[in-house]
């Protein structure tokens, strides 16, 4: 619809670059509304790791210098968490506000529209990132991995928040509303509790555990976990990144059907 | 005359309910056409689907010789649409939006840098330009997206109640502008209203849209001609209230009137007024005070659908 071959990609790419430029420029200018998201997973961290200092000498722990190396992946995904839905909430407001009319009734193809607001709150995710690891690393908190899983940390928070931001994007096309999407943050603010993020599955009873175990949050933090704790690992690595690419893969394709299906007759 | 936008039996359901049902019509290039019709008429719905943003249940529209399902894309390079309620990003600055504007036009940079500015400048918005548009006033906000819809010099151009909530003075202003556009650059405006006023300054043809159906179209002197005859209207003492109409009514149908006041449909218009003031000199009769006005749109929404046009400003 944009031309054809290399053009049309070109064009779509500069659209996505803008839409994103348009994202991140409405984020500079509400900073108030995004660093609860940074301020308050920092603050949670700090409480438990004083908390708990001595559920590192339960048996079955695994073997860390200090909970807040423990505790660093969770509080990247929790932060994490807090702006991705922003990327749907936002495009529900552009729908409320009719400005996505604005966008659709321009040449601009479909999947920058998506991607341009996904990509902007992936920006915003990789900066709340490197702020956490600084702060964790001036606590003291130490990554096994080294460098190379810092980066890792980086792009699993990116990928996450094209996951959960797809998912809340989906809610956003279908209902048209804020509050709609709003209301699945809580969802996700409680699976991220329901997982290995701030406690080991093997040391969990019952239900709870088997909940954890099977939660898709564990399957991309524990390999992180391995990361910071136990040593570098392309196969923890590529676990880490994988699943959330492959998520992402579904839920962005998942909003774009459903915008399609938006202009489409009922 | 090219046609350029044609709509063929649209109908457009949602649910239940009806909101297009079945209209037919065509714009000739050049021409601003007027689509004329109450809140909840379906005017906004009949816009959505010439502007792709809206499939139709039945019916086709072409756009530019383009159909809008088929050929969605080529539909939009052509059009300029700014849709009711001015949608725009209040965090951002004018000429932000027009940047963004452009680029999802694949208009190049080099290009952007001097006709952003123009357009920003042909609706007075220079001295605004890097304001947030959060601080714009409506007038303003109309203005900036009236400039929007035009980065890409769209032939065709769709402007969804561009002044509905505005004041006098904005209106005039965004008036002035749609018809430079048209004079100057030959652009077609496809206008929606629900102002009367609007409609006919501005429309050189109008449809009028009533509950999904078009009830009339043509040009507004066409149309005022089709309701008949201009009402006069006397004023007079209570007492020669009766002999009036009595008169009167010799010379054309009553029609409602204020108390006091008798009105009629005056059958052979204007020529006839000295013939009824000689009548009313003859029964002996004052006339306080005579006025004759020519049908309005209004007087024609009236004779379509058996209702006035809120705030239509009609003084019976």
């Amino acid at each position: 619809m944009t031309g054809s071959g290399l053009a049309g990609v070109m064009t779509a790419g500069s659209q996505t670059f803008e839409l994103a430029r348009r994202s991140l420029v409405g984020e500079r200018r509400q900073l108030l509304s995004v660093m609860p998201g940074l301020i308050f997973p920092l603050l949670l961290a700090a409480v438990y790791t004083k908390q708990f200092q001595r559920v590192l000498d339960m048996p079955g722990f695994p073997e860390v210098d200090s909970f807040l190396d423990f505790i660093l992946p969770a509080c990247i995904v929790q932060a994490v968490s807090f702006g991705a839905t922003a990327a749907g909430s936002e495009l529900a407001l552009d729908i409320e506000n009719g400005f996505l009319d604005r966008l659709l009734a321009s040449p601009v193809a479909r999947g920058p529209i998506l991607l341009g607001r996904l990509a902007g709150a992936a920006v915003v995710a990789s900066i709340k990132t490197l702020v956490i690891l600084a702060v964790f690393l001036v606590f003291g908190a130490e990554v096994a991995g080294g460098l190379a899983a810092m980066l890792v940390m980086v792009l699993v928070a990116a990928l996450l928040v094209l996951v959960i931001g797809g998912l809340a994007q989906v809610m956003a096309v279908r209902t048209g509303s804020q509050e709609a999407v709003g209301a699945t943050f809580p969802l996700i603010f409680v699976s991220i509790f329901m997982s290995s993020a701030f406690f080991p599955t093997t040391l969990m009873n019952g239900w709870f555990r088997v909940v954890a175990e099977y939660n898709p949050i564990s399957w991309v933090i524990n390999p992180v976990r391995r990361l910071v704790i136990v040593e570098w690992s392309t196969a923890d690595a590529l676990q880490a990144l994988g699943i959330p690419a492959v998520l992402a893969l579904g839920t962005i394709s998942a909003a774009a059907l459903a915008l399609q299906q938006r202009l489409a007759t009922p | 005359m090219t046609v350029v936008v044609e709509a063929t039996d649209l109908v457009r359901h949602f649910g239940d309910v009806v909101a297009v049902d079945g209209v037919d019509l065509q714009v000739e290039e050049g021409e601003v056409f007027g689509f004329l019709g109450p809140n909840g008429a379906g005017k906004s719905t009949v816009v959505r689907m010439l502007t792709t943003l809206l499939h139709p249940t039945s019916g086709s529209a072409r756009v530019g010789g383009c159909d809008v399902i088929s050929q969605a894309g080529e539909v939009r390079r052509m059009i300029g649409v700014a849709l009711q309620d001015a949608a725009i990003d209040p965090l951002m600055t004018g000429s932000e939006l027009m940047r963004l504007q452009a680029v999802l036009h694949g208009i190049p940079r080099s290009v952007i840098k001097t006709r952003g500015p123009e357009l920003l400048e042909r609706v007075g918005l220079t001295a605004a330009v890097d304001r947030r548009v959060g601080t714009y006033s409506g007038g303003m906000r109309r203005r900036l997206d009236l400039a929007l819809s035009l980065v890409h010099e769209p032939p065709i151009l769709f402007l969804d109640e561009p002044t509905t909530g505005l004041d006098p003075t904005s209106r005039q202003a965004l008036w002035e502008e749609v018809r430079r556009l048209n004079d100057e650059l030959g652009t077609t405006v496809f206008l929606t209203t629900q102002y009367l006023e609007e409609a006919d300054q501005l429309a050189g043809r109008i449809a009028i849209i009533d509950a999904g159906k078009l009830v009339r179209e043509g040009t507004p002197t066409m149309l005022k001609s089709t309701v008949g005859a201009p009402t006069l209207r006397v004023e007079v003492g209570p007492e020669h209230v009766e002999t009036t109409t009595t008169v009167m009514t010799g010379f054309g149908a009553e029609r409602p009137s204020r108390e006091g006041r008798v009105a009629i449909g005056l059958d052979e218009g204007a020529a006839r007024v000295a013939d009824v003031v000689r009548a009313l000199d003859a029964a002996g009769v004052t006339v306080i005070h005579l006025e004759l006005d020519a049908p309005s749109l209004d007087d024609v929404f009236a004779h379509a659908t058996g209702r006035r046009l809120e705030g239509s400003g009609d003084e019976q």
